[in-house]
């Protein structure tokens, strides 16, 4: 019997199974499709064989369910990572939890503070996963965690246009205790505690929208920042000095203008939820058609009570910052630094908390040793004096000494999946192309 | 061919590529060897080499206040005709392949004859000079619902307030585009399945093929391209996170007959 007969047949034993042995962990099971994604138990069993067998498997045990349902069209080869993609990451220092979202299964997942996946381990199990479609999770790009309550916030980035909030010790297929109608496209979460505010970066708008902290349903934001005067461009993680009470943005870099006409445009996807709100961003229907401009990225600073069309306090952009799609934020309130996530360069960037202009970074965290791939998610450990790196391209969550720099190895290091497992980074693909010359398929994210 | 957790063989990534992390929308033109997509929230349309890789620079930027662009998020590209055709609301705005900075459109269909109220996603036939749009009537979501979305055939050079040639209608979802000129059908991503009807379709008529469902595995499909050598419809779907091949070579094989009133 060669190898793709063995599969085939471990394939359909293992589909007759799914669900018998769900614990609810990794990857999770989506209640919405059978066809979806794979049970708890089908992954169990798939992470101890080898990689071809798991892919041939895999790919088999769907085609055969796609099949069984309803006669339609299977697909003969699926693209897929069958495993989390860690995007953002927030640690719980009184619970010594760490807790990241997984912009690939749709999932919240929680982990003991000090766990570090062995060598040769399949991946580390979390203790609790937030998942499946009562929780509203999907595309969820911020996270916060109150160290109060434990409490769980994650934003949505483009699919649900709703913040959830958990209470601490949610697992499974939970409803949040709070969720907050949102703009569209939100990606970085911070909170307040002191003034109890809670702030949100909007890409698509370029905007910056401010909630109550405990905001909840219809809410309207309490204000919000919008406008070519803010440097708001395509903005993503957002951090807070609370002794300086200023906010850090970085953005990307694109942008377009918007304003208020007496009669939007027609046809155009609309900014959602807007009806009845306060305080919205100005979607698509009032953008300034060719107004759009595609600038270098930055890192821009705001009084924490700014509101409306106000320029930043300074602005952290130039040749010689390194920002490359800086996407995370994090700050240090002790050292005074901000940390970035630097996605396209596989580097954490930290910057003095004074920084301005075309500041060099203080120091760079870069190299293989780090195990640092496209991350998007930083957060700092003050009582432990440990920085935490979510990669979305390395299946991985790893940690640092807080003053970690150069190419210095993690002290500790998360595995969601096994080692050297192909990092897909498909992250919501909208569109897909195919290249005819090269016969290679290209998928946007 | 790639399956299961293939790894990517190269990425384009990085600031100086311009590009962000939405991106509704990439064409590879084979004669010219190059990749187009559109940079929503910069109002823009990149062009890459067909071979690029890493943190490379687009070889064009259509980008400026003459070009009119709002949010664009979808596009196709005709490499016979040298043209690139941008779905806007309620306009198709159409520009030189080779366009480069602040370029305004050569030709923009829209107007109440067109009855266009939004459209989404465009395709071109450059062997029947033919554009294809995806398209509804404007209004509320569940007015639109109810109404479904249509496909709406224009000559390739219409311009201005122009009548489509003829408009399939019932849809249900203004998805992506894709036209395979040889045997005349359209593929339409709807929300759970492909569907095919052929050019010559006119009213309300059921697609001639569905692809991966209704009922199947397709959740929320998005992308859509075609791969006839193989015979292949590949789609993305963005709950799934997943990028599926489909091969239908009863599909293929079948447009020439169906096609019959061709122009």
């Amino acid at each position: 019997m060669n190898m793709r007969r063995t599969a085939l047949a471990i394939a359909t034993a293992l589909l007759s199974l799914s669900g018998v042995a769900d614990d609810g962990w990794l990857p999770a099971v989506d209640p919405r499709s059978t066809v979806g994604r794979l049970s708890a138990f089908e992954s169990l069993a798939a992470c101890a064989m080898p990689a071809d067998t798991q892919r041939q498997m895999l790919a088999a045990s769907r085609r055969q369910a796609a099949a069984a349902r309803g006669g339609a069209i299977a697909p003969v080869r699926d693209i897929r990572d069958a495993y989390p993609s860690f995007a953002a990451v927030a640690v719980d220092t009184v619970r010594n939890e760490v807790v990241l979202t997984d912009e690939n299964l749709f999932q919240v997942l929680v982990y003991d503070r000090t766990e570090n996946t062995p060598p040769g381990a399949e991946a580390s199990k979390p203790k609790r996963v937030i998942s499946g479609e009562d929780t509203n999770i999907e595309f969820q790009s911020g996270v916060y965690v109150d160290q109060q309550t434990g409490e769980i916030f994650a934003a949505n980035n483009d699919t649900r246009d709703t913040l959830v909030v958990f209470k601490h010790g949610s697992a499974g297929n939970v409803k949040p205790i709070r969720q907050v109608e949102t703009p569209h496209g939100t990606f970085g979460v911070v909170v307040d505690e002191v003034h109890g505010e809670l702030f949100m970066t909007e890409q698509h708008d370029s905007a910056l929208v401010v909630y109550r902290k405990d905001a909840t349903q219809e809410e309207s934001p309490i204000r919000f920042m919008q406008g070519l005067k803010t440097g708001l461009q395509d903005p993503h993680g957002i951090a807070l000095d609370p002794k300086e009470d200023v906010l850090f943005v970085a953005n990307y870099g694109s942008t377009h203008a918007v304003a208020l006409t007496d009669k939007p445009k027609t046809g155009v996807n609309q900014a959602d939820n807007r009806e009845g709100k306060d305080n919205w961003p100005l979607g698509r229907e009032f953008a300034v058609p060719g107004s759009g401009t595609i600038n270098p990225p930055s890192i821009t600073v705001y009084r924490r009570t700014a509101r409306g069309d106000a320029a930043p306090l300074r602005k952290i952009q130039g040749p010689d910052t390194g920002l490359n799609w800086p996407t995370g934020l994090a700050f240090d309130p002790q050292a005074r630094e901000l940390f970035v996530a630097n996605d396209a360069a596989h580097e954490v960037l930290v910057f003095d908390a004074a920084a301005n202009g075309n500041a060099k970074p203080k120091r760079r965290l870069k190299g293989a040793g780090t195990k640092l791939a496209n991350p998007t998610g930083v957060a700092v450990d003050i009582k432990n004096r440990e920085l935490w790196v979510s990669n979305f391209g390395g299946h991985s969550a790893t940690v640092y000494d807080i003053s970690a720099s150069g190419n210095v190895a993690p002290k500790r290091i998360i595995r969601n999946a096994p080692e050297n497992t192909p990092s897909l980074m498909i992250g919501n693909p909208g569109a897909v192309g195919y290249d005819a010359k090269r016969e290679e398929i290209l998928v946007p994210n | 061919m790639a399956d299961g957790q293939a790894e990517r063989l190269r990425a384009i990534e990085g600031q100086k590529t311009l590009l962000g992390r939405t991106m509704h929308a990439i064409a590879y033109d084979e004669i010219h060897d190059e990749i187009y997509v559109t940079q929503q929230f910069g109002q823009g349309i990149l062009v890459f080499r067909g071979g690029a890789t890493g943190e490379e620079p687009p070889v064009r930027v259509l980008n400026g206040s003459k070009t009119q662009l709002i949010a664009p998020d979808r596009l196709a590209v005709d490499p016979v005709h040298d043209e690139i055709y941008v779905p806007e609301g309620v306009k198709i705005l159409v520009y030189p392949r080779t366009a480069n900075g602040d370029v305004a459109p050569v030709r923009v269909i829209t107007g109440p004859d067109t009855g266009i109220g939004a459209t989404r996603a465009v395709t071109v036939d450059p062997q029947r000079n033919l554009i294809i749009a995806a398209t509804q009537v404007w209004g509320s979501d569940e007015e639109n619902r109810a109404r479904g979305s249509e496909l709406r055939i224009f000559e390739r050079t219409a311009n201005g307030n122009a009548k489509p040639l003829r408009v399939i209608t019932g849809l249900r979802g203004m998805g992506n585009l894709a036209v395979h000129s040889p045997s005349g059908l359209i593929f339409s991503m709807q929300t759970r399945y492909v569907g095919v009807w052929n050019i010559d379709d006119n009213g309300n008529v059921p697609p001639r093929f569905t692809i991966g469902g209704p009922n199947g595995i397709l959740r929320q499909g998005r992308g859509l391209a075609l791969d006839p050598k193989n015979h292949a419809v590949i789609a993305s779907d963005k709950e799934l996170n997943a990028v599926l091949t489909f091969q239908v070579p009863e599909i293929f094989g079948s447009g020439t007959a169906a096609a019959g009133n061709r122009r």
